[in-house]
């Protein structure tokens, strides 16, 4: 992939424009059917498109901005936004974003370029890389065990209660109530979980991945609000690190705008798949998406420890190592895609049957009973008609 | 006569002394939460895990979800069959909450001065002032938390009580007559149609507990509502195996109501005051119900003088009784009394045949006729169900069509701060819900847009990137300062795009 500016920018193509768009697309549809942001995705992703690590981070948090915004708006309308723990968390946060850009920027400087691009990034690419490889492992193999739980039909259990206990004996004051969470949670774990929150959104671009867990499973928030809350708190934390990242010069408007292109279809498809897909399917695939999407990372990583020298390996295989990174990123996201699309698809063409069979229903004489089949489990339910 | 008085209080010795007061005073039995966990302990319901799990901070399970809706079902139904039989008082920490949408139901909160409840929990739990003062502290946190839980509202909000009682100015004897010569009031008294509605909710909680003691139903999640017209029970997709279970576990009551079993994720709560079948309205419900897998709940709803929702005048919530509505428009000069032979019994204004309709298109969730103000349908409303929409249709139907237009605006902004689901007026549902030429129109002139602005970007890259990239503090000032300008605009047209889309596949 040639790029312009030095290193900075990739030169688009129609191809290369179409395989972001695609990611955008597959990012938003995993976004969608995870209910975090398809950060995960995306950014290695552009990373294997020749896009440095750091451009990539600061195209896709802004447009995380975008996204968020979005979405907080709809979720706010449901009342799943608790704007008060929001701001608790928006202050730390932009902390967390401050440090993140920071080292990422000093990164790219000493690993060969000048800030704008005539050097390469291998510093701050493995940095990104080993962040990523490091986070998402942890949340990939939580997922898979919660899953893996939930088929041995230990599924109620619940959620580990151990952070959450330890955290309610700890007597660690002043304490603020959230009216709309329902919680009163210390101001130190706040400013905690805020500042590792925005440091992850700064370095990888996936401050869901924690922010939400956290808020979950540490403050003991529903489910509902606290991906609301971190919408709303996203919307900040990515205007903020957008600002921060096109002050530096690291944010390609151009991938942005075509990385929408896809997501926001997306986004919509992979909700719709939580519907009409089970609670375990939905954490195996997912888990295993993001697990195959550190493999595919760790496979890179090689690649960035020879351009930095701390290895020895002929340059000549380093087309090898991300084509290789690149083909197991989209094997995985596009087979994750394609099972939710398929089951998406099914949903729709029952659901439509349904409502063909329903008009027929309201059209039919009031003597007969008509069965109407439920979609997912096969279902018969009857309806009589009088 | 019959009345039902609930206390509600934190730790209060005199709360107790009052709850006993006023039933030796009014001859009736008295309950109190020690009797309900009890009865609930000897039924099997975890009562202790329960509590535990509610105060501690971490999210419910699902088990756990499924028995508090257990517990929930098993206290109203033992309440309202002891409050049918002849009233009764009742003391507990969230009295006022038990008989949710029950007009004649005295509903009390006693509070006392800090320092009574102190000395009061340093005597009962032998311990110093500092102590009893955090336990204090603990306890009335847990009661929030336990009541937020259980009912999904604040146990202090003052417009779920219909009396306060200072208990630190008022001797415990004292404010059970001022309670006992205050039940004597006709709002207090048990009518025709507030009997009817303790016997629906009876009926519910009683269904929701024989589906939680069945074996094949214990684990799912369903919601129960009964009405005049029947049973509605609604389930979520992956339990679509009990279609057919749900009729057969809740067969005892079939001779007293017709048993309806709805799939659905979701409900839609729909406000008006005529229904009819063959409206647009009714199909655009329909339509996005089926859409959205939900169960359509209808809220027929009378504002008594039509010119205010929030209008000052006694509620009611009445239900059907076979398909005749009571249409008691006279309570203020009868101070809340309903005398069946009083009232002119006129149609239902549509409200069993939409039911009806609605059962036969499998997306039934219930129904049921409210007098009063906003504030009666925000009390009636079980905060427990998720809404994904509120719709208010028309209301006033008597008034004019701007008069009634401002009517439906007044009780959508009523209802906006205090339902946490979009409230959205029958008339704009086709434009926010459904697709539309408008929508066409409007998808054409963003995307529009979204193309210039991709035409612009990618045919002057070498300049975006120059200006992305400047060196000079004034152009990274610029640069960022446009890409915060820029992003929300192509955000939200485009957004707009894909949302038009969607609506258009009908898949958003």
């Amino acid at each position: 992939m040639h790029t312009v500016f030095g290193d900075m920018f990739i030169s688009l193509s129609l191809s290369s424009a179409l395989q972001v768009s695609i990611l955008g697309f597959i990012g938003g549809v995993l976004s969608g059917f995870i209910g975090s942001g398809g950060a995960f995705f995306m950014t290695p992703g552009m990373m294997n498109l020749g896009v440095p690590g750091v451009v990539a981070v600061g195209s896709n948090i802004t447009h995380k901005f975008g996204k968020a915004m979005v979405g907080a708006k709809k979720h706010g309308e449901l009342g799943n936004v608790d704007k008060r723990l929001g701001i608790f968390l928006i202050l730390t946060s932009f902390i967390g974003i401050r440090i993140a850009v920071w080292i990422n920027s000093m990164l790219f400087k000493s690993g060969g370029g000048d800030g704008h691009g005539s050097g390469g990034s291998a510093a701050s690419n493995l940095y990104i890389s080993m962040v990523f490889i490091g986070i998402l492992t942890v949340v990939a193999v939580s997922m898979l065990r919660d899953a893996l739980r939930s088929g041995d039909g230990e599924g109620d259990q619940g959620p580990s209660r151990k952070i959450a206990d330890f955290i309610s004996r700890l007597n660690l004051p002043p304490y603020f109530f959230f009216p709309a969470a329902d919680v009163r949670v210390s101001l130190w774990i706040l400013m905690a979980v805020g500042l590792a929150t925005g440091y992850l959104a700064g370095t990888i671009g996936v401050g869901g991945f924690i922010g939400v867990p956290a808020m979950i499973y540490v403050f003991g928030v529903p489910t509902a609000v606290a991906t609301g809350t971190e919408l709303y708190l996203a919307m900040f934390m990515g205007a903020f690190g957008a600002i921060n990242y096109a002050y530096l010069g690291f944010v390609d408007i151009r991938l942005t705008i075509l990385l929408y292109m896809g997501s926001l279809i997306g986004i919509y498809v992979g909700a719709y798949g939580t519907k009409v897909v089970k609670e375990v399917l939905i954490r195996i695939v997912t888990g295993t998406i993001i697990l195959l999407c550190v493999l595919s990372r760790g496979i890179a990583v090689p690649v960035y420890l020879r351009q930095l020298g701390w290895i020895q390996m002929n340059p000549g295989w380093d087309g090898y190592f991300n084509t290789a990174s690149k083909f197991m990123l989209f094997a995985a996201g596009g087979t994750g895609t394609l099972i939710i699309l398929y089951n998406v698809i099914r949903a729709y063409r029952q659901r439509r049957h349904i409502e063909h069979r329903l008009r027929k229903i309201q059209e039919a004489p009031a003597s007969s009973t008509v069965c109407l089949e439920v979609p997912k489990a096969n279902k018969i339910e009857k309806a009589a008609v009088n | 006569m019959t009345q039902v008085i609930c206390i509600s209080s934190g730790i209060s010795s005199k709360a107790r002394r009052l709850a006993e007061s006023v039933a030796e005073k009014l001859g009736y039995p008295r309950h109190s939460r020690e009797e309900l966990l009890e009865a609930a302990i000897a039924e099997g319901i975890q009562v202790s895990k329960l509590e535990t799990a509610t105060i501690k901070p971490h999210i419910f399970n699902e088990r756990l979800g499924l028995e508090r809706e257990y517990y929930r079902a098993f206290i109203t139904d033992y309440l309202c069959k002891r409050a049918l039989e002849g009233g009764m008082v009742y003391h507990g920490r969230s009295a006022h909450l038990l008989f949710p949408g029950i007009m004649h139901v005295l509903k009390v909160r006693v509070v006392e001065d800090e320092s009574t409840q102190i000395n009061d929990v340093m005597q009962q739990i032998r311990v110093d002032r500092t102590k009893a003062q955090k336990y204090l502290l603990e306890v009335e946190s847990d009661r929030e938390r336990w009541v937020r839980s259980l009912y999904g509202v604040s146990w202090q909000d003052a417009a779920y009580y219909d009396v306060v009682l200072n208990l630190g100015h008022i001797s415990p004897e004292n404010a059970a007559a001022v309670l006992a010569n205050m039940a004597q009031l006709p709002d207090f008294q048990m009518t025709p149609s507030s009997k009817r509605a303790m016997e629906n909710l009876m009926l519910g909680s009683k269904a929701r507990v024989m589906l939680a003691r069945d074996e094949r139903t214990f684990r799912a999640n369903v919601k129960v509502r009964a009405d005049s017209n029947g049973i509605t029970v609604t389930y979520l997709p992956q339990d679509a195996g009990l279609a057919d279970v749900i009729p057969e576990v809740l067969e005892p009551l079939e001779g007293e109501r017709e048993i309806r079993a709805t799939m659905a994720t979701t409900n839609i709560l729909w406000i008006q005051e005529v229904f009819d079948t063959a409206s647009e309205a009714f199909h655009q419900v329909v339509e996005i119900a089926t859409k959205w897998n939900a169960a359509v709940e209808l809220l027929q709803f009378f504002s008594e003088n039509g010119e205010e929702p929030e209008a000052d005048f006694e509620g009611q919530e009445q239900t059907l009784n076979d398909g005749s509505l009571q249409a008691s428009f006279s309570r203020e000069c009868i101070g809340g009394i309903e005398d069946e032979d009083t009232q002119t019994v006129c149609d239902d204004k549509g409200l069993r045949a939409t039911q009806e309709t609605l059962a036969r298109l499998g997306r039934s969730g219930g129904g049921r006729t409210i007098f009063g103000t906003g504030e009666q349908i925000v009390k009636s409303i079980d905060r427990t169900v998720p809404y994904s929409l509120v719709v208010v249709g028309n209301i006033c139907v008597s008034k004019g069509h701007a008069a009634r237009l401002r009517m439906v605006r007044q009780l959508q902004s009523y209802l906006s701060g205090r339902i946490k689901a979009p409230i959205v007026s029958a008339e704009d549902l086709k434009t926010q819900y459904l697709f539309s030429k408008r929508d066409i129109l409007r998808m054409i002139g963003y995307l529009g847009l979204v193309a210039l602005i991709f035409v612009l970007v990618f045919t002057h890259q070498t300049w975006v990137l120059k200006f992305l990239s400047g060196t000079e503090w004034t152009s990274k000032v610029l640069a960022a300062g446009v890409v915060f300008l820029f992003i929300p605009v192509i955000a939200y047209l485009y957004s707009n795009v894909t949302r038009s889309l969607m609506k258009l596949i009908r898949m958003e």
